[in-house]
């Protein structure tokens, strides 16, 4: 245990001729403290405390504890003075001293003054040596984002998506996406940076023409890729990690060839990763500020913090896993605060306001003004019209709504739209159910399409439509017969259970214009109108909200976001409900479309929908469409991969065509990467379940701070790993590797903090041993990296020809 | 290894006559709650009727009327009705046949059903009815129902008196385990869900029992190693077994009582209660040995049991591996299994959809609907009936040798397969199929044409198989893999168009490894000579034997896929988040004629105090946690501990059979919140106890002979906890007759008073009366 006298790393307590190792009591401690007084960072600051207090004036045990280790425990010393309670050790209660360490600065990045300002040019370069590594791993960085960026000039993968969408916004039409707009903006930002007209299709796997920059697009996509490497340095930095595992962490940002892969094209990704990196920086930043709270600094990174939880939730939805991550950091931060007793209530009262106003107000503006802009940029009639309120529509450009006849009468052909949150547009098709009736299907439809055509027509028991009698204008109240416009069947219903809500009443097309029975009868009931208020007679197209009862089962026509399997073509089911909620919004229609040649046209006054309606619109849309993302029995995707084969890397994904010709990638983690940071989550697990356990057995381990920073650093690691990672298991939808992406980073934390703990801050382990340790982490990460490189950088030729990539018999790399 | 002898005898020793005599001495000192009870009430503090109540002859006197009034309304009306009610369907076609012995399978684990056979069994029931529908009469089929049905209303009744010992034992008043136990007595959803032929009552029942030793057991704690601490621990588990081997919902049971002996056993270790290592190594083999091996071993017996009972064939056999069926008698597989060798004339069934793999002259239509192109090949369709176009001969790809046993086709081999009566070769190819544009189209290919040759090789994959296994009918499952574009042969419930004659499509599946590409030669109807053999020549009859563990392995890994399997979508499942609200239940069974239907709901008033309880529980627990961390202490120690500890291990209880259910992907039944709704009736009463008084009865834990003296105090709710309770039961009474119809599913209601008994618009009852036009 004793170190010998020849090591280099020897003990300066600033009374150097008493020793403590020569009490015999310190054969007990488990780890003797050897916190090395130089370190290769050269960040030694002498303890003026330790140099107030020499060992000598107290007892063994108080000398045991008086070092106070830094959490890097990379020999660094802290100048902070801690209360006095902390080297009070009348009694020998451990626990009291760990309840003393509960102030929030006793974690994360040891902290020393500032220096004064350079007065030299030496002496600035002196001053920030520490930002040299950093700065090499970007260029290197640099490097392996943009090497050979362009060399495949097809669309590779999810471009076929984002890109598109990048290209709705050059041509400002309105689409639809299950994905918050940040992300596809800034993609639009680019092409119209590089000078893109917006002009492509981005059809999977075309080749790009002369007009898209492609490679200048995907270059500044990949600036982002290029960012997380200082920022993984910084925050592992910020977390108190010595510097070896900072190289460690940069190093594994930086050769991870999933992260590299994802970063080098038009995908959303490489922007969730930076802004998910960001968000962690921040909040780390933000920690080592809790010192000093309500300083200048504090407030910059707590609204900085607050600004990228905006922007990576405006990203993807994702984000919202590393916001959990914050939220939980801030409860147990208040909960502290909460029971600290000194503290002034107008002091707790700021802090909580702080914490409301930065890290929910901010974001919640952040998010929503990314939909603002969206809505602002995207002003013209495009393919995602109908996932919109008819109103939203009507104030598109090259949108006729507004141009369509005002009042609607019998004889008029429509278009119903579903009011409810998500509800689209009432369709059929001459597909038949094959349950219940086995009628023809009725549906609702997101889609602009001639099956969404109705007719409306008088009852059976009236005389037919005569269209050139008089004209008979809808009212409140009417009963009505709706032919569907392609198929002239009629809308009916009947007492067989509807195929998914099985409790509702099936609806079908029957019939045709001359059979029926008076099930296709149904009464307008008309809710009220969003332009003359509550009492309205007549119905107006897109104003008027109205409610359709079957007149003999009295139900109510409602479509409610309930999917239909693969033979309903996934839409959504319509079905007639038996209870009548007048409140539901499902069950109510609105006329979109409206068509009447006798019909004088609508004035184009100006139809207007506010933003917070629209928004939260859109935002349920979203909710819906991602929901109705779930693995479809009857088809199986060879590229989805379910969250149990990630953290070892089970499977991984084929990103384009597999032919001999073809630029080939292969998104696939680096798999040493992959494996020991998943292993270390295990690691961590069984270290604190032993720690634990030790505590309770009263053998001390570490110093009340050391323990303070295992605790901090594993917290931030794991919670963010299980959070980015729990809810893809218990999520219906369709999940795929690249969901791994942003969980791997609090893997790979995870890893470093181990290494960190186990070997570059052990006690015991001698400098060569670290040494040695290091070297082959660093070379087997970089051999790892350089043996897979070709599936980021491209694999040309036949694949089969290149050997030794398939490390684990379920890739599918190869072609059998 | 002196030491627990040495605690028990000095335990034995002070415990009867010391007893007594510490008592005469200085009663203040015993901790005996009922004695001290007595002793209060003969001390002549006052002989009101609040002190009467909490006598122990009073406890006794509350506990017979429960029971009573238990069995009563568990056993009203058993025999209605007469007829196949919900589940009953499976549970008691299972006891069925057990009586008959027939293997069958389902998800949950056998003790209940078990006992369901034996109580069929012993009121001689034959087993011949199979409990085919909901509605099929018992009286028709002469089965005696009411006996079966006696085992789950008796198990029922009898949870009554135990959730009153449990809150008598936690250090509760009679009044107030009184007013647990009447949340459970009144409860409608118990008392329907105990009448019939279901799991859930004994699965309560046995949870109740596990609870309430577990709580014996700690109360037990300064007692280690003593006869009685050893006896209630074991109780503890051999009752946990139970539970968990009677759904397979009584794991959560194990999961309670597992999380709470790890922090008991996280205190023992800590070295503030200074105990040794040693010490504590001990404490944790008893628990080990009590709580996992004794209980792993009763579950490992019932299996034991139920594969013992179950020899025969049944309709459980094609759920289980080939190897398995062979163990049962009369089954078909060791009935008709036979090797099969090169040029026999066989059929081809797919295992999931027991279609035959079929083919006709007629082709597939050269441009589908969508407009995509085919190969316009001749049609191979799944078919579910006997027809000639079933029949394949096996064609060698490999030189073989005249006779005997190298003729056999085996494991690994690479054939063809000939369709007989249009002589054309099975193939795949990289054609999109009629319905699956991922899928590969299969057709056929002239036999005389060898331009193909290729595309019509298909590598015999046996599932299972020791490589050179030889290939069986009926036993030999196997993949069909394409060999030059690895897809597997695979067909869906998927019907083609009417160029197919509707009949299921079949095509290459790149997924080879799904269970559904599995297949198996069904028969062999001639060999190459053209001789057909008669199924008498098949040798062995005799059931093969299979090790147990095996088995059972085999069983328990088909059980958790079928469980995980579950998700199809029924009218009445509803989510978890509605249960504690009663928000929706489930329609078991209706009849026309009279109006009368049962419907599971719970005593409304019941469970909206229940969830209170839990919701006021919860928010005491924060207050006290947030007023702690502010430095008051508002709840006095003894008080607080009780609450953290009593209160909040059935808080746990409830939790934990609660909160998994939000993980589960299969469908779920409001029936599934009983054991939840069980806990949370003992914190309603725990909670009621808090509100009415801040007295507790303290100590209830037996004092061990290092225990220091505490100064005992009684619980006191006065004169307004009888009343409240009293009330509450009145009303809960009044409410309970007034479902009641919909309980037990008689009288027939008229549709108005079916409204009327809608008390939340979600509840979807038969024969509502329409409601007149209206806005």
């Amino acid at each position: 245990m004793k170190r010998s006298g020849s090591d280099p790393i020897s003990l300066n307590f600033g009374t150097p001729e008493v020793s403590p190792r020569t009490s015999s009591d310190f054969e007990e401690v488990p780890y003797p403290h050897q916190s090395a007084t130089t370190t290769t960072q050269g960040w030694h600051v002498p303890s003026r405390e330790q140099e107030e207090l020499p060992l000598h004036y107290m007892g063994e045990e108080t000398a045991r504890r008086r070092v106070t280790r830094t959490p890097g425990g990379n020999g660094v010393y802290d100048t902070h003075v801690e209360g006095p309670d902390n080297y009070d050790d009348e009694g020998k209660d451990v626990y009291a001293k760990m309840k003393a360490a509960r102030m929030p600065v006793s974690s994360g990045r040891p902290r020393r003054p500032p220096p004064p300002p350079a007065t030299t040019v030496s002496e600035f370069v002196q001053q920030n040596l520490e930002h040299i590594p950093p700065i090499i791993y970007t260029l290197l960085s640099c490097w392996t984002r943009f090497h050979k960026i362009g060399k495949a000039g097809v669309v590779v993968w999810d471009e076929a998506h984002f890109g598109k969408f990048g290209s709705h916004y050059l041509k400002r039409e309105f689409y639809f996406d299950v994905h918050p707009p940040l992300g596809k903006m800034l993609v639009g930002l680019a092409g119209l940076l590089a000078g893109y007209d917006g002009s492509f299709e981005f059809k999977s796997g075309e080749a790009y023409p002369d007009t898209v920059p492609y490679v200048a697009m995907r270059v500044m996509m990949a600036m982002f890729g290029v960012a997380m490497v200082p920022l993984g340095w910084y925050t592992a930095v910020e977390l108190g990690m010595s510097w070896r595992a900072c190289h460690l962490v940069a190093l594994m940002v930086l050769l991870d060839v999933g992260w590299l892969c994802i970063s080098r094209f038009i995908l959303l990704d490489s922007m969730l990763l930076f802004f998910t990196f960001t968000t962690v920086f921040f909040m780390t930043k933000f920690h080592n500020q809790q010192y000093q709270s309500f300083s200048f600094d504090w407030w910059m990174w707590l609204s900085l913090t607050g600004l990228s939880i905006g922007c990576v939730a405006s990203v993807k939805w994702v984000g919202l896993f590393v916001t959990t991550l914050v939220g939980l950091y801030t409860i147990e931060d208040l909960w502290n605060k909460f029971g600290d007793l000194r503290m002034s209530t107008r002091d707790q009262c700021r802090h909580w306001g702080a914490r409301i106003a930065c890290l929910i107000v901010l974001p919640i503006l952040v998010y929503m003004s990314t939909f603002k802009m969206h809505f602002l940029v995207l002003n013209h009639s495009g393919p995602g019209d109908a996932q919109m309120s008819s109103l939203f529509q009507a104030n598109l450009v090259g949108n006729n709504f507004a141009s369509s006849p005002l009042e609607i009468a019998i004889g008029s052909k429509v278009t119903l739209k579903n009011v409810g949150y998500g509800g689209g547009l009432l369709h059929s098709h001459v597909q038949t159910y094959p349950v219940g009736s086995s009628q023809q299907q009725v549906t609702c439809y997101h889609y602009k399409d001639d099956n969404n055509d109705w007719v409306l027509l008088p009852q059976w028991n009236e005389p037919a439509y005569d269209p050139e009698g008089p004209i008979r204008f809808l009212q409140n109240g009417d009963v009505i017969r709706l032919q569907h416009g392609p198929t002239t069947r009629n809308l009916h219903s009947h007492t067989v259970p509807a195929p998914v809500t099985k409790l509702n009443h099936e609806v079908s097309c029957y019939g045709n214009a001359t059979i029926g029975d008076d099930k296709d009868h149904w009464v307008v009931e008309v809710v009220d109108d969003l332009k003359a208020g509550k009492k309205v007679e007549n119905i107006h197209a897109l104003t008027t909200r109205m409610r359709f009862r079957h007149q003999v089962l009295g139900c109510y026509l409602r479509a409610a976001n309930a999917v239909l399997p693969q033979w309903g073509f996934k839409q959504i089911e319509v079905s007639c409900d038996k209870e009548n909620n007048p409140a539901d919004t499902h069950t109510f229609w609105n006329v979109e479309s409206h068509w009447n040649s006798r019909l004088p046209p609508g004035n184009s006054k100006f139809y207007r929908s506010p933003f917070l309606r629209d928004f939260w619109h859109l935002n349920v849309a979203m909710m819906t469409s991602n929901n109705a993302l779930i693995p479809d029995p009857d088809k199986d995707d060879i590229l989805a991969s379910k969250p149990t084969d990630w953290p070892f890397l089970r499977l991984g994904l084929r990103m384009c065509g597999w032919g001999d010709t073809q630029t080939k990638y292969y998104l696939l983690g680096t798999p040493l990467i992959w494996w020991g940071s998943s292993a270390s989550l295990f690691v961590a697990f069984l270290a604190l379940g032993v720690y634990l356990m030790r505590m309770q057995r009263k053998y001390v381990d570490m110093e009340p701070r050391e323990w303070e920073h295992f605790l901090y650093v594993g917290k931030v690691a794991f919670f963010g790993w299980f959070l980015h990672f729990f809810p893809f298991l218990i999520m219906g939808r369709v999940t795929y590797i690249h969901h791994y992406l942003p969980t791997l980073y609090f893997a790979v934390l995870m890893l470093a903090h181990q290494l960190d703990h186990f070997i570059f801050t052990a006690r015991r382990l001698s400098e060569k041993t670290k040494w040695i340790a290091f070297g082959v982490c660093v070379a087997a990460i970089v051999i790892t990296f350089w043996w897979f490189k070709g599936v980021a950088f491209g694999i040309d030729g036949p694949i089969n020809e290149h050997w030794g990539l398939q490390w684990r018999k379920t890739w599918n790399i190869y072609n059998l | 290894m002196s030491g627990p002898q040495d605690v028990g005898i000095r335990q034995r020793a002070r415990g009867a006559p010391g007893g007594r005599a510490s008592q005469a001495q200085s009663p203040i000192s015993e901790p005996d709650d009922d004695h001290l009870a007595a002793y209060r009430a003969r001390d002549g503090e006052g002989w009101s009727i609040e002190h009467v109540l909490e006598t122990r002859e009073a406890s006794v006197g509350i506990v017979g009327v429960l029971t009573l009034l238990a069995f009563a309304l568990r056993f009203y009306k058993i025999n209605h009705p007469d007829q196949v009610v919900f589940d009953e369907v499976h549970f008691g076609k299972f006891a069925a046949h057990y009586i008959q012995r027939e293997y069958y399978f389902d998800v949950h684990p056998p003790l209940t059903k078990l006992l369901f056979g034996l109580a069929g069994w012993f009121v001689g029931f034959d087993g011949t009815f199979k409990f085919e529908s909901i509605g099929d009469s018992y009286t028709d089929a002469h089965v005696p129902y009411v006996g079966m049905r006696a085992l789950p209303a008796m198990f029922g009744s009898l949870t009554i008196p135990v959730v009153y010992a449990i809150m008598k034992e936690s250090g509760y008043s009679n009044v107030i385990a009184a007013f647990s136990a009447c949340l459970i007595l009144f409860d409608n959803a118990h008392i329907a869900q105990s009448r019939l032929i279901l799991l859930d009552a004994p699965l309560i029942f046995f949870m109740s029992l596990t609870i309430y030793s577990y709580i014996r057991y700690r109360k037990l704690r300064y007692l280690e190693f003593s006869p009685a601490w050893w006896g209630w621990l074991l109780a503890t588990g051999t009752f946990m077994a139970c539970t968990w081997s009677s759904k397979v919902n009584g794991v959560l049971t194990v999961a309670t009582i597992g999380i709470a002996v790890l922090i008991d056993l996280w205190d023992i270790l800590d070295i503030k209660k200074g105990y040794s290592i040693e010490y504590f190594w001990k404490h944790f083999v008893a628990r080990a040995v009590s709580l996992i091996a004794l209980p792993i071993t009763l579950y490992l017996l019932f299996f034991y049991i139920h594969l013992s009972v179950l020899t025969y064939s049944g309709p459980g056999d094609t759920f289980m591996s080939p190897a398995f069926q062979e163990t049962l008698r009369d089954n078909e597989l060791l009935m008709n299994s036979q090797e099969i060798r090169y040029y026999d004339h066989i059929t081809i069934k797919h295992k999931d959809t027991k279609v035959f793999l079929h083919s006709h002259p007629e082709r597939y239509p050269l441009k589908y609907d969508d407009g995509r192109i085919s190969s316009q090949g001749q049609q191979v369709t799944g078919y579910a009936h006997d027809d000639l176009n079933n029949h394949w001969q096996i064609i060698p790809t490999k030189a073989l040798p005249e006779t005997g046993r190298g003729r056999i086709v085996r494991h690994e081999d690479i054939i063809q397969l000939l369709h007989v009566n249009t002589q054309t070769l099975l193939l795949t190819h990289d054609v999109a199929s009629p319905t699956m544009p991922t899928n590969e189209e299969v057709t056929t290919w002239p036999k005389d044409d060898h331009s193909r040759y290729n595309d019509t090789l298909f590598h015999l994959r046996l599932v299972d198989a020791n490589p050179g296994g030889s290939w069986k009918t009926k036993s030999g499952h196997f993949k069909l893999i394409h060999v030059p574009t690895k897809v597997a042969l695979w067909t869906f419930p998927g019907q083609l168009p009417d160029w197919a004659f509707n009949q299921q499509e079949v095509n290459g599946k790149k997924e080879i490894a799904e269970k559904s590409t599995i297949w198996y030669a069904d028969d062999i109807l001639a060999t190459e000579d053209g001789e057909v053999k008669s199924a008498d020549e098949i040798g062995h009859t005799e059931p093969k034997k299979m090790n147990f563990f095996k088995k059972f392995g085999e069983l328990q890994i088909l059980m958790l896929q079928h469980n995980a399997g579950l998700i199809a979508s029924h009218p009445y499942a509803s989510g978890p988040f509605n249960w504690p609200f009663l928000v929706s239940g489930i329609s078991f069974w209706t009849q026309n004629e009279g109006q009368k239907q049962i419907y599971l709901t719970g005593n409304l008033l019941g469970w909206l105090a229940c969830t209170f309880g839990v919701a006021i529980f919860v928010g005491i627990l924060g207050a006290d946690l947030l007023a702690r961390r502010r430095g008051v202490d508002p709840i006095p120690l003894p008080v607080r501990n009780r609450l953290w500890n009593s209160t909040g291990f059935f808080l746990l209880v409830w939790a934990v059979h609660y909160f998994p259910f939000y993980l589960m992907g299969r469908q779920l039944f409001l029936h599934h919140y009983l054991p939840s709704h069980l806990a949370s009736a003992l914190v309603a009463g725990s909670v009621l106890h808090f509100v009415l008084s801040e007295t507790i009865n303290y100590p209830i834990s037996l004092r061990g002979p290092s225990t220091r003296p505490q100064p005992p105090q009684k619980a006191d709710i006065g004169m307004k906890g009888p009343v409240v309770v009293a009330v509450f039961a009145v009303f809960m009474f009044g409410l309970f007759v007034y479902i009641a119809p919909l309980t037990y599913g008689t009288p027939g209601l008229t549709g108005e008073q079916v409204n009327a008994r809608r008390l939340l618009n979600t509840w979807t009852l038969h024969f509502a009366a329409k409601k007149t036009d209206h806005v």
